[in-house]
């Protein structure tokens, strides 16, 4: 097919970055360590630090205050081991991570893609969608508990369009209320990949945009396979940005459900918070903290090197 | 291997970034537990003799969640400020929700509040060794027998196990009443419910005429266990508090009945559509306020909203111009367990004086005069949010404008005079994790997901695990 | 990116943009409607006329910039180093750098204020902006690298040939041409820098230090909720971080093609 192969072309004449280094002899490369001690200093030096303070506190029993914590060794995870909350966060986690990451990708992508094409008010969509973004969620979060109320916008909204019989109490279900919480993340987050991706349709290559045109491929076809692999660095680091970001996620779950009703919202990130905060139960929730570190470790890992193999195997 | 000018500096910038990380880990002193609760220890013995002179001058830094707006906290220095000019106040406003965050790490470092809220319950388990202790406070201000001047619900909250009185009460709040409109109900020719089948006619009646009936916002611990509170003293009176000490079990009949009548208020319609989905504030609150719903569950600190002025402004807060105030009514919970509902209730908030405080004579000076004297006590009262600790002290009816007094008058001064004696408490007994326990029976018999018998026995499961 | 001939294509593109937009219109147009409710303009008055606001504003001002210019000199420098420079090691370093993005700001609280403590920086914008950076620069490496890794190895070796270090190949390839991503990170660092609540409010004490995400909390109480003002002030605290992206605008539309260096 055409397209496929001005792609291919196009890879095979630009050096794959793959992650291991450039392809070519390493030999003339600089030293670069000291370039990114900096950042190493001041991310690793100040957060290492929280780390391993997390991980001592994980094997206490303590309420973050009293001067003697009981020591208790690894009963704190074999308890989480033994939590069903735990595994209905982990549970919801994964849901979530699918859902909002699918919806983000393809609303970002596709906002990137129409308005870098000739649309008029490019300015105003952008904003719009951009502006949740900006939005803190202890401000947007009341608003929605509004607007999914029983009697809220949304269900009059729904009963404008004749959908009535669909009107329900969303957030006061265990059924409705995670779509709900994913569908506010969607809106608040897909500010963030339309950006990314915005600018990273800039280093595509016009060339290759024009030589598929030649070659007579429609829009769609562009966007499958030139555009798309084109994104590719910028897809699979909001894929890892994603996965963390679905592990930590706190503020809305929190502020619009409070984790409820009966848990059916209840992330890892605000387990942790409330196992900590309110309930003082701080060395649980360090050790939760270390377990989601390790989960996010992980998820990254297995992202990068899936990343990375499907560039090789183009 | 061999030790090219590159291994030696990667070597050498290894090097400087794990001294970085062990600087810090041990540059940050001993470890995660330091300071805090020893040193307070220390301290405490120390300055056992308090000041000794009247303070005339300092700077105290209060931190609270409440005065839950900084305008009403300023109201009282100012006053304080008429008596002591020369001590300053900064009060530092942290609201609840992120007062445990922020409050143990300031307590723990050197430049934390030298003066705090406290509330009774979990916080004066925690809070309470970075206090000191108030009795010797509150003997010099009123005397020996200090306790006969004071509401007895303040000082038992308050203190510890170990007998120290972390803090002094400013004021105390009540619970299990329920605020009506009043003008809704004899629109409607209705009268207040006092039993739960009446209660369910009521809203009825009111389905009928497209008017909302009862909001909550279920989705909140704290509410949710008001209501379950004020169920249980009309099922078995007393029995709340026994099982709150471990002295009776919260699978006992009493409280599986309990949890069926509060069961019913969802499915007999009495508890709105939605309702473990809702806040209490802002969505309910301002729902009751614009007049969508005609009864709600609050207690003593709603008498706030009596008032025109009050009123006025809680419905611009709640997005409505141009509306009328209407005036609201306390009524007594409903019989819905065969007895009357007594009410329950503890100090609102206490000041503590933090260990580490700086200038305790200035600390003291202010805490003593807002919770003991005449002035500090009357400014409290007139805010109609806290009951105040001090006996006698009454909100000065002449200054408060209520926006019917006719009606409103007599019931405000009623609760007021009912709750002085009350003595069942409210949050001192218990303890975050049988909180939580609490807050899951309730959610799980409202959805359905438990039933009564089976959401009872999990609260006591996990109650007895909480010791 | 599409290209549209006819004038029903063109037509058919603003239709789809626009019904897609409509979702993310509609919460906007909610909270505009709030804090009009009530007082109405009285709302952002009362915001504007809260004690200190502009003190707030300031202290505001000044941590997003230190955190920005922090994070910025920090990311490129590595974005470079991780992307095109050699380093013995550098997936494990890179991944150390991410590892720092998992952990839960409320799990920091403790331990970042001993070490604020213990380096006596408390109560001063310090104990702001380093955990803030900090906590910024692993997302912004992660997008920088990538960018880095985008640029054809080809440029660098042109200049290197033509006699110029590795210094020079970060002032005039590197810089000039992240524009674009650079412009993304400062955008995404202002916004977490300028939202921060949890670490002004533990870290910082005195009142002149506050920032302006305190702000919502003024009309916030524990028996009461003054929605309509903390929407105005919502909105406020707002205006200048989209302001920000609208001036950041036009260095996305920029891409490689207008600032490549031949």
């Amino acid at each position: 097919m055409a397209g496929t192969s001005i792609a291919e072309r196009g890879l095979r004449e630009k050096p794959a970055p793959a992650a291991g280094g450039g392809r070519r002899s390493r030999r003339l490369q600089p030293q670069g360590l000291h370039w990114i001690l900096p950042a190493l200093v001041l991310s690793v030096g100040l957060i290492y630090y929280c780390i391993w303070y997390t991980a001592v506190i994980s094997t206490w029993d303590w309420d973050g205050i009293d001067p003697n914590p009981e020591r208790v060794g690894a009963e704190n995870y074999i308890r989480i081991a033994q939590d069903p909350i735990f595994w209905k966060t982990i549970q919801h986690t994964i849901v979530f991570f699918v859902v909002t990451f699918v919806l983000q990708t393809a609303l970002g992508l596709i906002f990137a893609v129409l308005l870098h094409s000739k649309v008029k008010l490019a300015v105003v969509y952008k904003v719009i969608i951009f502006i949740p973004v900006v939005l803190a969620p202890a401000i947007t979060a009341p608003v929605f508990r509004q607007i999914y109320a029983p009697d809220g916008q949304f269900n009059s909204v729904l009963e404008f369009f004749g959908l009535g019989f669909l009107a329900q109490p969303w957030l006061g279900q265990e059924s409705t209320a995670l779509a709900v919480i994913m569908a506010v993340t969607v809106w608040q987050w897909t500010g963030l990949t339309f950006v990314l991706y915005f600018a990273a349709m800039g280093q595509i290559d016009q060339s290759l945009l024009e030589a598929a045109r030649i070659d007579g491929a429609g829009n769609f076809r562009t966007l499958i396979h030139i555009i798309w692999p084109g994104v590719r660095g910028t897809t699979l680091a909001l894929a890892i940005l994603s996965a963390i970001g679905a592990l930590k996620t706190f503020d809305l779950p929190y502020l619009i459900t409070v984790g409820g009703p009966n848990y059916a919202t209840e992330f890892l990130g605000t387990y942790i918070y409330r196992k900590t905060i309110p309930q003082s139960h701080v060395g649980y929730g360090a050790a939760l903290s270390i377990i989601l570190l390790v989960l996010a470790l992980v998820m990254a890992l297995i992202l990068q090197v899936r990343g990375g193999e499907k560039r090789v195997v183009r | 291997m061999k030790f090219t000018l590159q291994t030696k500096l990667s070597l050498r910038s290894l090097a400087v970034v794990g001294l970085a990380s062990l600087a810090l880990t041990f540059g940050a002193c001993g470890g995660p537990v330091g300071g805090g609760g020893q040193g307070a220890e220390k301290n405490e013995s120390q300055n056992q003799n308090q000041a000794t002179g009247p303070a005339t001058s300092g700077t105290v830094n209060w931190w609270g969640w409440t005065p839950t707006d900084t305008a009403t906290a300023n109201g009282y220095i100012a006053a304080f400020n008429k008596e002591y000019p020369n001590i300053k106040i900064n009060f530092k406003l942290v609201s609840i929700p992120d007062w445990q965050a922020a409050l143990t790490p300031a307590l723990r470092s050197e430049s934390g509040p030298d003066v705090f809220d406290m509330q009774p319950g979990s916080y004066v388990t925690k809070y309470g060794s970075f206090a000191q202790d108030m009795t010797p406070v509150i003997t010099k201000a009123l005397g020996e027998d200090w306790q006969s001047k004071v509401a007895p619900a303040g000082v038992s909250g308050l203190t510890d196990k170990n007998g120290k009185l972390t803090a002094l009460s400013v004021g105390a709040v009540y619970s299990g009443t329920l605020w009506i409109n009043k003008g809704l109900f004899d629109k409607h020719g209705l009268k207040p419910p006092t039993t739960v089948d009446e209660w369910e006619k009521v809203c009825q009646e009111f389905k009928k005429a497209s008017q909302r009936c009862f909001v909550q916002g279920a989705a909140g611990q704290g509410f949710d266990q008001d209501t379950l509170q004020a169920i249980a003293n009309s099922v078995e009176p007393g029995f709340w508090t026994k099982a709150s000490k471990g002295e009776a079990k919260w699978n006992e009949p009493a409280m599986v009945k309990t949890l069926d009548i509060w069961k019913q208020l969802f499915s007999r319609g009495i508890m709105q559509e939605g309702a473990i989905g809702y806040q209490q504030y802002p969505d309910a609150n301002n729902d009751f306020l614009t007049g969508k719903y005609a009864m709600v569950m609050m207690g003593t600190w709603y008498t706030q909203y009596s008032t025109e002025k009050a009123m006025t402004a809680a419905l611009k807060a709640a997005g409505v111009s141009g509306a009328k105030p209407f005036p609201i009514l306390p009524i007594q919970f409903p019989n819905v367990g065969g007895n009357t509902s007594e009410m329950f209730g503890d100090a609102d908030y206490g000041l503590s004086i933090s260990t580490k405080a700086k200038d305790k004579a200035a600390a003291e000076a202010f805490v003593t005069w807002l919770t003991t004297s005449q002035a500090g006590q009357q400014a409290v009262a007139d805010q109609l949010n806290d009951v105040p600790a001090l006996k006698g002290i009454e909100p000065n009816f002449e200054e408060i404008n209520f926006v019917d007094p006719a009606t409103q008058e007599a019931p405000v001064k009623d609760l007021l005079a009912k709750v002085a004696p009350v003595t069942q408490p409210r949050f001192a007994l218990l303890n975050q994790d049988v909180q939580d326990a609490i807050f899951q029976a309730a959610q799980s018999t409202a959805t359905g997901k438990a039933t009564p018998e089976e959401a009872a026995n999990t609260l006591q499961e996990a109650a007895a695990a909480a010791q | 990116m599409f290209e549209i001939r006819t004038r029903w294509g063109r037509i058919l593109l603003q239709v789809v943009v626009t019904l897609l937009v409509l979702p993310f219109l509609f919460p906007l147009v909610a909270m505009v409607q709030g804090s009009l409710a009530g007082d109405g303009w009285a709302n952002y008055e009362a915001v504007l006329a809260v004690p200190g606001l502009w003190r707030f504003f300031l202290n505001t001002v000044v941590i997003a910039a230190g955190v920005i210019v922090l994070v910025y000199i920090v990311t490129m420098l590595a974005a470079y180093g991780f992307g095109k420079l050699r380093i013995r090691g550098r997936e494990v370093y890179f991944w150390m750098l991410l590892v720092c993005l998992t952990l839960p700001e409320v799990v920091l609280l403790t331990p970042l204020f001993t070490t604020a403590q213990a380096f006596g920086f408390f109560d001063t914008y310090w104990a702001v902006i380093l955990p803030i950076a900090a906590l910024q620069v692993p997302f912004a490496v992660l997008l920088a690298r990538n960018f880095v890794q985008g640029i054809p190895d080809e440029l660098f070796e042109a200049a290197r040939v033509d006699g110029g270090s590795v210094i020079n190949g970060f002032r005039h390839l590197v810089i000039p041409l992240t524009r674009p991503i650079a412009a993304a990170i400062l955008i995404f660092t202002l916004i977490g820098a300028w939202n921060n609540y949890l670490f002004p409010l533990v870290f910082l004490q005195s009142p002149e230090m506050q920032t302006i995400t305190l702000v919502p909390q003024f009309f916030v109480g524990q028996f009461s909720n003054d929605q309509t003002k903390i929407l105005a002030s919502a909105v406020i605290i707002a205006i200048p971080e989209v302001v920000a992206y609208l001036c950041l605008q036009r260095y996305f539309e920029r891409g490689l093609a207008a600032g490549a260096i031949k």
